[in-house]
């Protein structure tokens, strides 16, 4: 890695037991940014999206082939380290000794079953920032409850109206939670407790209720409900603000076109794109209200026109003419975009198993310090004697005896 | 625990001059006691504009997305378009320590406020711009809105399954993704400007924050050039079904994960939910069956048969009794009135003395062992501050009354 630019969180070294969804998203950002991030695992116990779909060419054995592991922990070292086993702590607590960050998502008590709760690893490390991400907070009568994502999605309010009116709600149809409410508020809330030891020379927690973090993001419908004792009614594709707004079928398997028109001026655009069909003048389509009011109308004349026609051409004819329009693009088309590809949102890194595989980095582009996607997602324990001999300082003759004490596995 | 005197956030100053994409990155801010000033052009923020309102009235200070993500935060008004405008601008930007902005590429540059005219005179300035597609790229110009960027980032096309059109998911999510990592790529940045006393441009589009929610659709393309679209038809692999009163949702397995079915079915068994045995057979443990037609119609048919005679919190607290990870699919009324988040004392109820009533907001979305969260007064009215803010800028009241008759800048 040449050294000639500036990485913004260089030197700061993270001390990861966290796995599977929201938490590795987290230190996977930090690591993007320079932090060294140390990813804790065991064979005893390893991070189980490793047995995520997908796998490359579909076959799932070894502990190397998930890509939804993959694209969680590119620019990590992986140490093997069986926390069960009583010596295992004494290495955990030379890491934690040169950490700035230590993060976890186990249920609670986990880390003070390995007496590595917030008052041992203050004592160890005073200016370490302690990260825990609870399903539902630390204390309260639903505290122990379990949730994955699509339950988080569900329980935060993010599903409800995410529906067609009259269907059952369906949500993101992802765990969706898990890749952005609750990693972004994670980061944010570590970047907070680092710039805040600038000041203070101190570490803190930084405890993150997931439930708590995700509602923040969909506020409305609650505050709705406090405001006019009212539930807000199913979504669809639709929006209060805007009539044509919705997802209209197209030529093709699975083509849709979405399609956007908040103000007069892209109406009268739309209009003119649609070539001015007598059907646009009457009078009920004359404003944003009567539009709205007779959205169901509204929708069946824009389909008739989409039907027959290609979504990329249209979008290009409507962009052109200042219309809001997209198409639904696909993963395949979202990864041959041109503009995500010539922004280097993607990136292919050559996996000592899987070969030459594609990660994202995060939504982010800074002028000054690089976000970087450096290595492809470890091996477990990869990096275990590298870093134990390097910035651990053990011996070869005490790596190799941890190792055949089970403690290195 | 109280506030630090050497507190870094009380003394960090961020300006914000977002509508409707935008303003929770600075909330986020304010959230943690940073100085955000909320600048509105002389009409007004747009997302003024946008329900749902207040008791259902269309108001300017009525707009609960407004009030939400701008509570906390001081409020400003000026024009872009004036060039005495543009100079208090200037003048904001060279005290501050972050600004965060969603104007189109290219709009603020066309007034001579680009990032590197602003930088010159602040080197430590953080610029975060937050825009449909970015800075870059062949679409930078062009325009977008929420549910456009989140179809051309491959986002909504996950919500369906089969040949179903997509849904769409509340409160813009294609601009809250974007607005997180902004506010995020801002810490990042203020971190890397606190070491080295420089700022710099960041540069936040809504379909790169979407393109990074696809879960793990863009590896099943690359690893084995599958397309997949949303999960929701495999029984009991992440499935909402109908009850009493709305909607549940459950994991009851995941996989071959055998130890988290038989809870489940305990959990019928228990319950004394006719056909429960059915539930009892091993071929529940491979997928192959579960998303079958006939597993899923079975899964629906017996399970629904309980879910439709109790309503969601009887099943969400009695299923997780049985370690099942079994939810409720809340409206607001049932996130305000659900036991954990009213134990914990999430949902902080603030007077608004424009409004002249209570309003509900969302509390903490974390807590600190130092740092304190805090909720902030109202959103601004329009103007509402700029006497004071332009005041502790050196501006004279002679010097804010002349700019406010000149159209510049708006005080109320």
């Amino acid at each position: 890695m040449p050294n000639s630019f500036e990485r913004a969180l260089q030197g700061i070294t993270v001390c990861d037991f966290s796995w599977v969804g929201a938490g590795p998203i987290a230190t996977s950002v930090l690591a993007q940014c320079g932090a060294k991030v140390i990813k804790i695992e065991s064979l005893k116990r390893p991070d189980i999206l490793r047995k995520g779909e997908p796998f490359k060419d579909g076959d799932n054995t070894g502990m190397d082939r998930s890509g939804y592991f993959a694209n969680r922990n590119a620019n990590k070292l992986d140490i093997a380290l069986n926390m069960g086993h009583p010596d295992a702590r004494e290495v955990a607590v030379r890491l934690i000794k040169q950490s700035d960050i230590i993060i976890n998502n186990f249920r609670v008590g986990q880390m003070e079953k390995w007496h590595l709760g917030w008052d041992d690893v203050q004592k160890i490390n005073p200016r370490i920032i302690y990260v825990t991400m609870s399903l539902q907070g630390l204390n309260g009568p639903h505290s122990e409850y379990m949730g994955y994502g699509v339950n988080l999605n569900a329980l935060c309010g993010l599903t409800a109206r995410a529906a067609f009116a009259g269907q059952p709600p369906f949500g993101t149809g992802t765990n969706y939670t898990d890749h952005v409410m609750v990693p972004t508020h994670t980061l944010f809330g570590i970047m907070a407790a680092l710039l805040e030891r600038e000041a203070t020379g101190r570490g803190q927690t930084v405890t993150i209720s997931q439930l708590e973090a995700a509602i923040s993001m969909v506020p409305s419908d609650a505050m709705a409900y406090a405001a006019n004792g009212e539930v807000l009614p199913p979504l669809g594709c639709g929006d209060p603000q805007a009539a044509p707004h919705g997802v209209y079928t197209t030529l093709g398997y699975r083509k849709w076109l979405a399609i956007a028109v908040f103000t007069e001026e892209e109406w009268r655009s739309l209009k003119k794109v649609m070539g001015n069909p007598a059907w646009a003048e009457e009078q009920k389509f004359a404003s944003l209200e009567g539009r709205l009011r007779h959205q169901e109308e509204l929708d069946a004349h824009i389909e008739a026109w989409t039907k027959g026609q290609y979504s990329d051409w249209l979008m290009d004819e409507l962009l052109k003419n200042g219309v809001k329009a997209g198409m639904v693009k696909d993963a395949r088309e979202a990864i041959e975009d041109p503009h995500l590809r010539q922004r280097g949102f993607w990136s292919y890194l050559d996996h000592p198993v899987v070969g030459v595989s594609l990660y994202n980095r995060a939504p982010v582009k800074f002028s000054r310090t690089p976000v970087i996607m450096e290595t492809p997602a470890p091996s477990i324990g990869q990096h275990t004697k590298e870093v134990l001999s390097g910035m651990l300082g053990y011996s070869d003759q005490e790596i190799q005896k941890m190792t055949g004490d089970q403690v290195l596995v | 625990m109280a506030i630090m005197e050497n507190n870094y956030f009380s003394k960090l100053k961020v300006l914000d001059f977002t509508g409707e994409l935008g303003p929770y990155a600075a909330k986020m801010f304010a959230g943690i006691g940073a100085d955000v000033i909320h600048i509105e052009p002389l009409d007004g923020d747009p997302l003024r504009q946008v329900g749902p309102f207040y008791k259902n009235v269309k108001t300017r200070d009525g707009s609960l997305p407004f009030c939400c993500f701008n509570s906390g935060k001081r409020g400003l008004a000026l024009s872009l378009d004036h060039a005495e405008g543009r100079a208090v601008f200037q003048r904001l930007c060279e005290s501050a320590d972050l600004l965060v902005e969603s104007f189109a590429p290219g709009y603020l540059a066309q007034r001579g406020l680009s990032y590197e005219i602003l930088s010159a005179r602040n080197p430590k300035l953080v610029h975060t711009s937050i825009t449909p597609f970015g800075h870059t790229g062949p679409m930078a110009q062009q325009v977008g809105s929420d549910l456009t960027c989140a179809a051309l980032s491959g986002f909504l096309y996950l919500a369906g399954v089969g040949h179903e059109k997509p849904v769409r998911s509340p409160d813009n999510q294609a601009y809250r993704m974007a607005e997180a990592y902004a506010a995020v790529g801002s810490q990042i940045a203020l971190y890397g400007a606190q070491r080295s006393g420089k700022g710099q441009f960041v540069d936040v589009a809504c379909i790169e924050a979407g393109a990074g929610a696809l879960e793990n659709a863009a590896q099943f393309w690359d690893l084995e050039g599958k397309i997949r679209r949303g999960r929701g038809k495999e029984a009991g692999t992440a499935t909402i079904h109908p009850c009493a009163d709305g909607y549940i949702a459950i994991v009851a397995i995941m996989g071959k994960n055998k130890v988290m079915w038989t809870p489940f079915v305990e959990w019928m068994k228990k319950e004394g939910v006719e056909e429960w045995e059915v539930f009892d057979d091993d071929k529940w443990i491979e997928s192959s069956y579960r998303e079958s037609k006939e597993g899923y119609d079975t899964f629906c048919r017996i399970f629904e048969r309980y879910t439709m005679q109790h309503d969601k919190r009887y099943i969400y607290e009695t299923g997780q009794g049985y370690s099942v990870a079994v939810t409720p699919v809340s409206n607001g009324k049932d996130l305000l009135e659900n036991p954990q988040l009213k134990a914990r004392g999430y949902w902080h109820s603030v007077r608004n003395e424009t409004l002249g009533g209570d309003v509900v907001y969302p509390g903490a979305p974390y807590e600190f062992g130092e740092i304190n969260w805090r909720q902030g007064g109202s959103a601004p009215r329009l103007g509402q501050h700029t006497r004071e803010i332009l005041a502790g800028h050196g501006y004279t009241q002679q010097d804010i009354d002349t700019l406010i008759k000149a159209g510049a800048i708006y005080a109320e």
